[in-house]
């Protein structure tokens, strides 16, 4: 068992990162008033750790009792019938799924699933009827039509249950259903926070952090706590003694990319700009998302440019990745992306050096 | 069909150059599809036949020679020649010109109806028109008035005949005409290529119904070629597909050929090749008496003149005849060496493509008459589902006709790519036979090749073959989906498009002919317009004539012009976008203005037509990038690519929304790649495969995380989405499971520290469901100190998650453990696993809860250190108990309950193969499983039941493996095991 899944905290009161928020949850939990909740913030903040530990401190450990099911449903969509596969994550009282898997089918998955899953009410021990928890991943990826069908059914089953949200923007939630959650917003962990942790995970494991060795680590980390405690890990197994010195593996895809920077920076012309296609093709096949492509791409761009340049870049960068979201085949964004940049970057060059 | 059969028996006889009259009526024969309507016909043409032959021979010499003189320098003569003569006869009556040219000859009274007349002069004034320039000088002399007409109608009634005659020879199967018909071709080709440029004809298919008036006949029939060499396709084409008819003659007329020279070379020496039925009417036995005399003379003629170099050829083919003809056996082996030069062609299959309007249908048809085949068309209209169209083929490819009329068929199966639903049967049933045909073909062809090579072997028969006949498809789309198969295994030919200036020519003569004005400036126009389609062309230019209107060029757009809604295909239309036209007139007028919107027209309705636009930004994204086009600061590439953005955008919108009527504004993106990119050269276009091929791959790998994702228990995949994986989890954990600090050495050997390490790494990989897999075919560097362990096979993980981080050209930096470790820790993997299903169950009966079991795998990967089994609850404990039994041949330690010393034996045996190797897991089970159902007492009461049932699944199994070792060794009964 990897660390990252070893320390995570279970419980409310055991979260080292988030604590205060932790905290407000648990008052909620007690006070028996939880609204809808909408949990937002980048990857590696501990979104899906608080939603676990406050599952927990709603129905205790027996929450932690989980089940996979894989189930196909059939949803009746006026004129034809379609078959939804659906991977759904359930205990007693609480049901997870990503109804974004269902791709543009997730309005039937919004419209019949849930509905279907709130619906039922699980009964209490005690003869009380009990109240259900909802938790939806990744609603950002939710098209707006699931979303405008989400907001009803918050409402009408409100009564006995609650749904949890979980995504990484919250820009692209609708307002609607925005203004129905309490919002939780999940910042990343600040560098002291990660270095908190990865001390507190290094006593636990009985090793000897050299000074600054964690400092390293968390400003390697992007910020991503899972990141930190993954490399922190194969730090640890690369070397044991650990040193101060000592050599933080990078991601992979991170330094295929960095190659792919400097290729660009390298020579500007259609064909180099055909190389780096293969290359960018390699990325998606291997599931890279390409949002994040075009950004890590960006920030290695930005770290070899003139300061000059800098802010157009972004400027493109940030258009193009505009029209990838719009678009459908993101390659051809990105490569505009850099097709643009080397364009600018040359003319540059030109007026600059002659 | 046995009139048919009188008529082609006299041919051969008198050779090649004699009855003109009869090749007039055979080419009406080949034009008129209607069987009863031939009958007719033949009766009528047999009277004049002999009669005419007298006066024939005499031109024929003459002409000859003048051929020769003239051949290169005819090139585009005709038109300039031949007017008056054409006026003239346009003026005249029909019915009397062509009378009076005939009653020169051959007295005899005819009784044709006003359509042969009509055709007839027709025929006669192409002839005119080609060779008045070549006869001028010579042979004028000769005839009465009009010397020219006449001369020029000899000349080229000889030339029909004579393929004519090549047909009935590879039908009858002569000696040496095989050889001959194909350099005659050649030479014939290269003599006729500047005529045929001159005078161009319209084509269109042969076996259209002809309309019932004389006049209302369409001009696209009237004047299609009726020989080879009239065709107006390219010439190269042509050829080829001559060609690999030509190649089928070994084996469909293979055996006859012979039976007959055996035959008929006793009886007739000259003529044996063509003799092939034995019926002889008077008339034919006087041809065959005068024949000798014919061939003489103009054999004498041709080699006085020396003229071009077929008519040399030939003339020494039939040398041989004259000379050899006492032994078959030269001829035979000339016939030989010609069929093994050939023999039947490597790919049974043709295919013929191009846009509509070519003269494919033509070709084809033209092409397997000049063979002697028999054409069978199957098109569109005809039903193609798999069965009839089996049947068909098998009729066509298999069957000889008991019918006089023994031409062997070939098939022609028109508008295939049109084979869609029913029609794909066609293409299945054709790629069945071929595949059937190879095959069974290997042994045969090489049989009868040897044969060949072995002098006057018999040649054995291939027509059981299945697929003994050519099949000619025709498609206007290659890349048609349903011909994907087809084109693997066929041979293909894509047509081009002929020259403006020969199709123009062409118009021009046949406008000529009709009486119509019109400039060649606007025949030019329009030959470009419809991109040279004769067909469509024609048909406009008689449409015009019909209601007497000129043509002018300058409002062929705006006239009734029919423009065809025609579709190209892909690749066309990428080459347009990506190749800049060459454009005569922007160099007369500089300003761009007029041409712009023109361009602009034709590129949208080009693309447009073509619909599927998502392919065509495909291509065009594809290929961009391989242009040559001046871009200093790559400002045109990024504009195209933001053209190519904005496409995606609405493609986007437009399946998004489903409007799509929006679909109108895609084509204009394209149009502003081309202004940007287009160049003059032909660019090397690819079909776009990458984008499809990365769209696979990637839903392959999701595929892979999503079942690995699945196996994963949910306490920790619920924290894992696909992105995250790929983003931060996926490196890390190929460094985790593969440390480099893990020594490969023997397992007792390490440190506690180690040992420790290496209990968390099988933890790690047991709750992440990753295990070794055996992978064959990949080599994996394998540690060379390892060479001793089995080196056949490779260790990799198993949902290859490694494969995440391969990228082109990238190294990482992750070590990979040696074979020796992976295998410790496939085994160690598999045993964990193990343990964790029958402690799952142990726990599941006395608590329900899961944290019993995360602490068990907290403890399990700590265990040596006793100090921690304070924590574990009771049953926990009892599994350890368990665990510790479950290593072999540990039955000594057993009650060492729980200490490190129980795994480090263990391994260490395994690791050194003293008890087993490979088998160990099997072994492992089921000693646990004996050992705990004998102390079965401590263990709960679900464990033993569970673990008999699994014991009785698991018979026992010894392994002994021989060999030295340094291992402290100690020694074990065998009962110690079973106990």
């Amino acid at each position: 068992m990897l660390w990252v899944d070893k320390y995570r905290p279970k419980t409310l009161d055991h979260v080292m990162v988030h604590q205060d928020i932790a905290q407000n949850l648990k008052k909620l939990v007690t006070e028996q008033d939880c609204p809808h909740l909408l949990f937002y913030g980048p990857p590696g903040s501990g979104k899906k750790t608080l939603i676990m530990a406050l599952i927990r401190q709603m129905f205790g450990p027996s929450a932690e009792k989980v089940k996979v099911e894989n189930k196909t449903w059939k949803v009746d969509a006026g004129s034809r019938t379609l078959d939804i596969e659906l991977t759904t994550l359930s205990s007693t009282n609480h049901v997870e799924l990503s109804p974004s898997d269902a791709g543009f089918q997730d309005r039937y998955v919004v419209q019949e699933i849930i509905k279907e899953i709130a619906k039922n009410r699980p009964i209490d021990t005690k003869g009380k009827r009990g109240f259900k928890v909802l938790v939806l991943n990744e609603v950002d990826k939710l098209s707006r039509e699931a979303q405008h069908s989400l907001r009803r059914t918050m409402e009408k089953y409100s009564a006995y249950c609650r749904l949890i949200l979980c995504c990484n923007s919250s820009s692209k939630v609708t307002e609607a259903i925005r203004s129905r959650c309490l919002n939780v917003r999940i910042n990343a962990p600040t560098d002291e926070e990660i270095v908190k942790v990865l001390e507190f995970i290094g006593n636990k494991e009985g090793l000897q952090l050299p000074s600054g060795f964690a400092a390293r680590i968390a400003d390697k980390s992007n910020r991503s706590l899972r990141r930190a405690i993954l490399s922190f890990e194969t730090c640890r197994v690369q070397q044991y003694p650990l040193t101060s010195k000592q050599v933080i593996p990078p991601m992979d895809w991170e330094e295929y990319i960095a190659e792919i920077a400097s290729d660009v920076m390298k020579e500007q012309s259609p064909k180099r700009l055909f190389q780096v296609r293969g290359k960018l093709y390699e990325l998606l096949i291997n599931c890279i998302p390409p949002e994040i492509i075009l950004k890590r791409l960006l920030y290695e761009l930005l770290k070899k440019l003139d300061a000059e340049l800098k802010h157009e870049v972004c400027h493109w960068a940030a258009y193009y990745e505009h029209r990838m979201c719009l678009g459908q085949k993101a390659i051809f964004h990105i490569e505009a992306f850099v097709a643009k940049f080397m364009s600018i970057y040359k003319s540059f060059l030109i007026a600059t050096f002659g | 069909m046995d009139k048919d059969m009188d008529m082609d028996m006299p041919l051969p006889e008198e050779l090649e150059l004699l009855e003109s009259n009869f090749q007039l009526y055979d080419d009406y024969l080949d034009l008129e599809p209607p069987e009863p309507y031939l009958e007719e016909e033949q009766e009528e043409d047999h009277q004049p036949a002999p009669s005419i032959d007298p006066p024939l021979i005499s031109e024929t010499h003459i002409n000859g020679h003048k051929r020769s003189r003239s051949d290169g320098s005819d090139a585009s003569v005709p038109e300039n020649v031949c007017p008056s003569d054409e006026k003239r006869s346009r003026f005249d009556d029909v019915d009397p010109k062509s009378d009076e040219d005939w009653l020169r000859y051959s007295p005899p009274p005819r009784e044709t109806n006003p359509v042969v007349e009509e055709r007839e002069r027709v025929v006669e004034e192409k002839i005119v028109s080609r060779y008045a320039s070549q006869i001028d000088g010579d042979c004028i002399p000769v005839t009465a008035p009009s010397g020219d007409r006449v001369y020029a109608k000899i000349c080229r009634v000889e030339r029909e005949e004579r393929l004519k005659k090549l047909d009935v020879k590879a039908q009858s199967g002569g000696l040496i005409l095989e050889p001959v018909s194909i350099l005659l071709q050649k030479v014939e080709q290269e003599a006729f290529s500047k005529a045929l440029q001159a005078s161009s004809e319209g084509q269109s298919g042969i076996t259209l119904p002809e309309t019932p008036v004389v006049h209302e006949r369409l001009w696209v029939d009237k004047y299609a070629p009726s020989s080879f060499s009239e065709l107006l396709s390219d010439e190269q084409t042509n050829r080829e597909v001559l060609l690999w008819l030509k190649q089928w003659d070994s084996c469909v007329f293979g055996s006859e050929i012979r039976s007959t020279c055996d035959e008929v070379l006793s009886a007739l020496r000259r003529h044996s090749s063509i003799a092939q039925h034995q019926k002889h009417s008077d008339s034919n036995f006087l041809r065959k008496n005068r024949g000798p005399r014919w061939r003489n003379e103009r054999f004498e003629n041709s080699n006085n003149y020396r003229g071009p170099r077929w008519r040399n050829e030939r003339f020494e083919n039939s040398n041989n005849l004259d000379h050899e003809n006492s032994n078959s056996k030269g001829v035979q082996d000339l016939w030989n060496k010609k069929s093994r030069l050939t023999g039947p062609p490597e790919q049974k299959l043709l295919l013929l493509c191009g846009p509509p309007g070519l003269g494919k249908t033509t070709l084809a048809h033209i092409a397997a008459k000049h063979c002697g085949y028999h054409v069978v068309e199957v098109n569109a209209s005809d039903d193609r589902s798999s069965s009839t169209i089996e049947a068909k083929i098998l009729d066509v490819v298999q069957m000889n006709s008991v019918m006089a009329d023994s031409r062997p068929k070939c098939l022609v199966i028109d508008e295939i790519d049109g084979a869609l639903g029913d029609g794909k049967g066609a293409v299945e049933v054709l790629l069945k036979m071929v595949s059937a045909e190879k095959k069974s073909d290997m042994g045969k062809e090489n049989i009868a090749k040897e044969e060949q090579l072995g002098k006057k072997s018999s040649k054995k028969g291939r027509k059981t073959a299945s697929l003994s006949r050519p099949v000619i498809c025709i498609c206007n789309d290659l890349y048609a989906p349903a011909l994907r198969t087809l084109r693997q295994v066929a041979k293909v030919h894509v047509f081009v498009q002929p020259t403006v200036s020969r199709v123009a020519s062409r118009l021009k003569y046949i406008c000529n002919m009709e009486g119509m004005k019109t400039s060649s400036i606007a025949l030019t126009a329009l030959a470009e317009y419809t991109e040279c389609d004769i067909r469509s062309c024609l048909n406009t230019l008689q449409f015009l004539n019909k209601r007497n209107k000129t043509l002018s060029a300058l409002e062929i757009s705006s006239q009734v012009v029919g423009r065809k809604d025609m579709s190209k295909s892909a690749f066309d239309v990428w080459k347009e976008i990506f190749q800049r036209r060459k454009k005569k007139r922007e160099i007369k007028s500089d300003n761009n203005s007029s041409s712009m919107p023109n361009e602009f027209d034709i590129l949208h309705s080009l693309i447009s037509n073509r619909g599927d636009y998502d392919l065509i930004l495909d291509g065009i994204h594809e290929n961009i990038l391989h242009l040559q086009y001046h871009d200093p600061v790559m400002q045109k590439t990024v504009k195209c690519l933001n053209s190519l953005g904005v496409s995606d955008l609405m493609h986007q919108y437009i399946l998004r929304t489903q409007k799509m009527s929006l679909y109108v504004y895609l084509p204009p993106s394209a149009i502003t790649v081309h202004h940007l990119v287009a160049q003059v050269q032909r660019p090397n276009i690819e079909w776009p495969k990458s984008y499809q091929r990365s769209r696979t791959m990637w839903l392959e790998k999701m595929e892979t995380l999503r079942s690995w994702h699945y196996k994963i228990p949910p306490y920790i995949s619920r924290h894992l989405s696909t992105k995250s994986f790929v983003e931060d989890l996926i490196s890390p954990l190929l460094h985790i499971l593969s440390p480099p600090t893990l020594r490969p050495v023997a397992l007792q050997l390490l440190s506690e520290r180690e040992k420790n390490d290496l209990a968390q790494l099988v933890s790690t990989m047991v709750s992440y469901s990753i295990t070794y897999k055996t992978v064959k075919s990949e080599p994996l560097p394998n540690n060379p100190r390892h060479e001793a362990v089995s080196d056949t096979s490779s260790l990799s993980f198993n949902p290859p998650i490694n494969d995440f981080i391969n990228f082109k050209d990238y190294s990482s930096g992750h070590c990979v453990l040696a074979l020796a470790m992976k295998q410790v820790l496939l085994h160690e993997v598999e045993k964990q696993k193990i343990l964790q299903v029958s402690i799952g169950r142990s726990i599941h009966s006395t608590d329900g809860c899961t944290k019993e079991r995360r602490d068990f795998v907290e403890v399990e990967a700590s265990r040596a250190q006793s100090t921690k089994t304070d924590h574990v609850p009771a049953c926990v404990g009892k599994n350890m108990k368990n665990m510790s039994q479950c290593n072999p041949s540990t039955s000594k330690i057993l009650s060492n309950l729980g200490s490190s010393e129980s795994t480090t034996v263990g391994v260490k045996l395994k690791s050194h193969g003293v008890v087993k190797n490979s088998f160990s897991r099997s072994i492992s089970f089921f000693d646990r499983f004996k050992k705990l159902s004998s102390k079965g007492s401590q263990s709960t009461d679900v464990a033993v039941k569970n673990e008999a049932t699994l014991r009785d699944m698991h018979p026992l199994l010894f392994k002994f493996n021989e060999g030295f070792t340094n291992a402290v060794k100690r020694p074990v009964r065998i009962r110690d095991f079973l106990l």
